[in-house]
């Protein structure tokens, strides 16, 4: 009974719709020029890619659900949530899909959009910091072991400086550089 | 002198189109490649939309308001109704108007004029049978790769001497100046598509399958057991749209599987005891009057979910644990079920594509395709070809029907004056 | 004797030299010449995919290009690096577009990508380039029929198209050794190692669901193609223990671990001991013929 929090406006007793004018309705057209979203008009809504999900049950947008967004324009949700950066990339929903839809690739270049903006979980711009310094993800420290085996210490052939190079120009060197 | 026609296919359209034109006095060849008539039909048991055995539907239609048996049909009285059974086409050539066939005429082991179905050779060989007591010709058929010792006993008992075992297949020619191409459709058998078990798990079954198991004349007397182990089966799910609407299978919507399915929930329901019957589907389509079958099973207590299957595998009581995820509820559910039923697409038979090459013809995700896509004359797809019934894709029962007459009505209009 | 470029990747010799040593000795045994290629690192892994996709494309463009100069295919022992090389192989040669900008940067390092050279799993090559007959006719010890569970890789099978991979090839594979492939519900199910970094709980439970399905199909050991899946399912079984209390003491191997032994190679040579879930109960079931 006693309420002594602040309230800044009135209660919310019903949800407002979705104003369509607020969605960006140019979102479809971007990720259909994203390298695989060529499909992404064909969706019909049969819900196959989150019945293939393994995880999509402890998710808030479902597989077609975030189809269904990018259709309606939501960009600012489906760039925000952490679901494209939960997805196993497993492609079980691009195989299962009846459509053609490219679902993965899909998730893979929402997060390219994401990166763009800046929205990258914290663990994922560790590994492209790892990636810039080291030019791999995994440095060899056990050599005894490499040579218990035979193999010679040093990977044969392995020359992480022109990676590097290369990554320092590209998007990774912004992401990891810039801290 | 005659013109005779030539039609592929002893199924619902192409005798429907046999016995119309050999009714209109035109001379027609009904080639159909099974020992006995009635195609896919056959195995319907009760088929949408008057739900009538097909023997009677058909018999009833060539003779409006008398229902009589279909062997007592236009197949048997018909003198301009020439049908030939256990028959492939080898080769066609010539022109258009004037074709010669060749007719590749499997062995006639039992000469279907002299059998009177007594069931003596049944006793003695496993090679025998009655593929059903309406079946067409009225002749039990032998199947060589089952011959026993029994069988050459049945040959000499049979009272009327209708056994041949040493019949040999042959050839003949034919002169036809039309040719209708009524080939049908065949059940997809999607072995292929992991989700969902079939040929893996045994209480995942087709449609057309399940449609054999309610026929009170088939093997299982009409009660619904599981194939895993005989038990009753006290609960059934379907599933919609397996292989259709699917770019990976086939693109186009089969048309007939939701009615097909929801016919059988509301058999199973209606006239079985203590059996639910739960649906999942992504869209419904029962066009125009069908959609009483949808109300009816609504009512009859079918459980719809609207969703798709995430996986299938036996379930520990015997029939298989089912994931599905509602999509309006966006949840998943887990069912155990007796039995599973996919309502598979229906595709193109085997051996229509050399027909459709042997006669150049346009082709559509394996069905044959009318002659102008732009023409609203489906049924031409050559000169003098013609085609009908699921031949041109998914169809129903009365769809065929009107196809095979309209046909008919070409034919005759081109031979008129 | 047919030769390959062998892009080895980061993982499998930090983290597996002994998938590393196995794949090298049975591609000996086998006549395939394996030659690491030169200055070349990592593929970037799907992350690098995420947050970069044209520094993505031009690393793997770049390795795509050095194996494409001496003709060779291209081999992998990693589902990461294969998924990668064969991902953009397939962008590039389907887009003139991309495909030019990308040259344009690999000819400061004097390097040009057609698209000519391919890209396949090591053990793959082994399936088409030698065969099953050939690769029967060298396993001198065969297993005893012992039930193992393939974990084949979510970027191995698919997408289809990009990888051009069927299940059948690791099928035929293991049971050339005498074993006897396990069929599981949750065979196509991702082992969750590419959800380690964002969500460690998540990818713990995708690893416990994925053994407990072969666990509960009886399987006696699992087997991989890739570091990354055999790090989830075999070292994983360890936070699996902490987490849920449950031991599915199941182990892992790679598959030239397991032709290797078959070939009559020491346990030692394939580094059994390495293998995180002891995995010397497989020794019991190689046959003396």
């Amino acid at each position: 009974m006693a309420e002594t929090d602040d309230k800044t406006g009135p209660p919310v007793t019903l949800i407002e719709p979705i104003d369509m004018t607020k969605l960006d309705p140019n979102f479809r057209k971007e990720i259909q020029n994203m390298p695989d979203g060529d499909e992404v008009n064909a969706c019909f809504a049969c819900s196959t890619c989150t019945a293939a999900c393994p995880i999509a049950n402890q998710w808030k947008y479902k597989p077609h659900q975030l189809i269904r967004m990018i259709l309606l324009g939501m960009r600012e949700e489906v760039l925000s949530s952490r679901e494209i950066w939960e997805c196993l990339t497993c492609f079980q929903c691009q195989e299962r899909c009846p459509q053609g839809v490219r679902v993965t690739d899909i998730i893979f270049d929402l997060r390219d959009l994401a990166s763009e903006e800046g929205k990258i979980p914290d663990a994922v711009k560790f590994l492209a910091k790892e990636l810039l310094e080291k030019g791999q993800l995994y440095v060899v420290t056990a050599d005894w072991e490499r040579e218990d085996l035979d193999l010679e210490p040093e990977v044969p052939g392995l020359s992480t400086d022109e990676f590097k190079e290369i990554l320092k120009r590209t998007r990774t060197g912004k992401i990891a550089g810039g801290e | 002198m005659s013109h005779p026609v030539l039609i592929i296919g002893a199924g619902v359209a192409g005798m429907t189109a046999a016995v119309e034109l050999a009714d209109s006095g035109i001379q027609t060849i009904l080639v159909e490649r099974k020992t006995t008539v009635g195609g896919n039909a056959l195995d319907l048991y009760k088929a949408f939309p008057t739900d009538d055995c097909f023997y009677c539907f058909e018999g009833n239609r060539w003779r409006p308001g008398i229902r009589k048996c279909f062997y007592r049909s236009a197949l048997l009285d018909q003198p301009n109704l020439v049908l030939k059974t256990n028959t492939t086409i080898k080769e066609i050539s010539g022109e258009p108007g004037s074709f010669t066939v060749v007719l590749s005429v499997g062995p006639q082991y039992v000469d279907a004029a002299k059998c009177i179905m007594c069931g003596v050779c049944l006793e003695h060989s496993k090679a025998f049978d009655i593929v059903s007591p309406q079946c067409q010709p009225q002749a039990v058929t032998y199947d060589p790769s089952k011959a026993d010792d029994g069988a050459k006993r049945a040959a000499e008992e049979c009272p009327t001497k209708a056994i041949d075992l040493d019949a040999e297949p042959s050839e003949e020619t034919v002169n036809v100046a039309d040719v209708i191409v009524a080939t049908g459709y065949h059940e997809m058998q999607p072995v292929n598509i992991d989700e969902y078990g079939y040929g893996k798990i045994p209480n995942v079954i087709t449609q057309l399958e399940l449609a054999q198991m309610l026929d009170p004349n088939g093997v299982a007397g009409g009660v619904l057991t599981r194939p895993s182990d005989g038990e009753p089966v006290r609960s059934v799910m379907m599933v919609q749209c397996v292989g259709s609407r699917d770019e990976n299978y086939y693109p186009y919507c089969s048309k007939i599987c939701c009615v097909f399915a929801l016919k059988h929930a509301n058999i199973i329901v209606l006239e079985r005891e203590n059996i639910s019957v739960s649906v999942v589907y992504m869209d419904i389509r029962t066009y125009d009057r069908h959609e009483r079958y949808y109300r009816e099973a609504r009512e009859a207590g079918v459980n719809f979910i609207r969703g798709r299957v995430q996986i299938v595998r036996p379930s520990t009581s015997g029939g298989v644990e089912v994931v599905v995820y509602d999509s309006l509820l966006d949840r998943y559910l887990r069912f155990d079920a007796d039995l599973f039923v996919l309502s598979s697409a229906l595709e193109a038979p085997e051996g229509g594509s050399e027909i459709i090459k042997a006669l150049g013809l346009r082709e559509s995700s394996g069905f044959v395709a009318p002659a102008n896509p732009e023409s609203e004359e489906r049924v031409i797809v050559g000169d003098h070809v013609y085609a009908c019934g699921t031949a041109l894709g998914p169809a129903e029962v009365p769809e065929s029907v009107t196809q095979a007459r309209a046909v008919v009505s070409k034919i005759l209009q081109s031979r008129r004056g | 004797m047919p030769t390959y470029n062998l892009y080895m990747g980061c993982s499998v010799p930090a983290n597996y030299p002994n998938y590393e040593a196995a794949t090298l000795k049975v591609a000996e045994k086998l006549g395939m010449e394996l030659q690491y290629m030169e200055g070349v690192a990592c593929c970037g892994s799907p992350n690098l995919r995420a947050i970069d996709y044209f520094g993505w494309l031009l690393v793997n463009a770049r390795t795509l290009a050095i194996g494409e100069k001496n003709g060779h295919d291209i081999v992998t022992p990693c589902n990461g690096c294969f998924a990668a090389l064969k991902d953009v192989w397939y962008h590039l040669k389907h887009n003139e577009e991309d495909l030019k900008k990308v040259n344009e940067e690999l000819k400061k390092s004097g390097l040009e990508l057609k698209c000519n050279v391919r890209v396949r799993h090591v053990v793959e090559a082994m399936y088409t380039d030698i065969g099953i007959v050939a690769i029967k006719e060298r396993i001198t010890k065969p297993l005893d029929g012992v039930r193992i569970a393939i974990h084949y890789g979510c970027h191995l099978l698919r997408p289809k198209d990009v990888t051009e991979f069927t299940p059948e090839v690791l099928d035929e594979l293991l049971r050339a050794t005498g074993a006897t492939v396990v069929e599981y519900p949750l065979w196509k199910q991702c082992c969750g190692a590419t959800v380690l970094p964002v969500n460690e709980d998540l990818a713990v439970r995708l690893a416990h669901d994925k053994l407990k399905s072969m666990k509960d199909a009886e399987a006696e050991f699992a087997m991989v193609v890739c570091p990354a899946c055999g790090n989830q399912l075999d070292l994983q079984q360890f936070g699996i223990k902490e987490s849920y209390g449950v031991e599915f003491n199941l182990p892992v191997l790679f598959y030239p671990q397991i032709l290797a032994l078959a070939m009559g190679m020491s346990e030692d040579e394939v580094g059994l001991g390495m293998n995180r879930v002891p995995a010397d109960p497989i020794l019991c079931h190689f046959t003396s013929e």
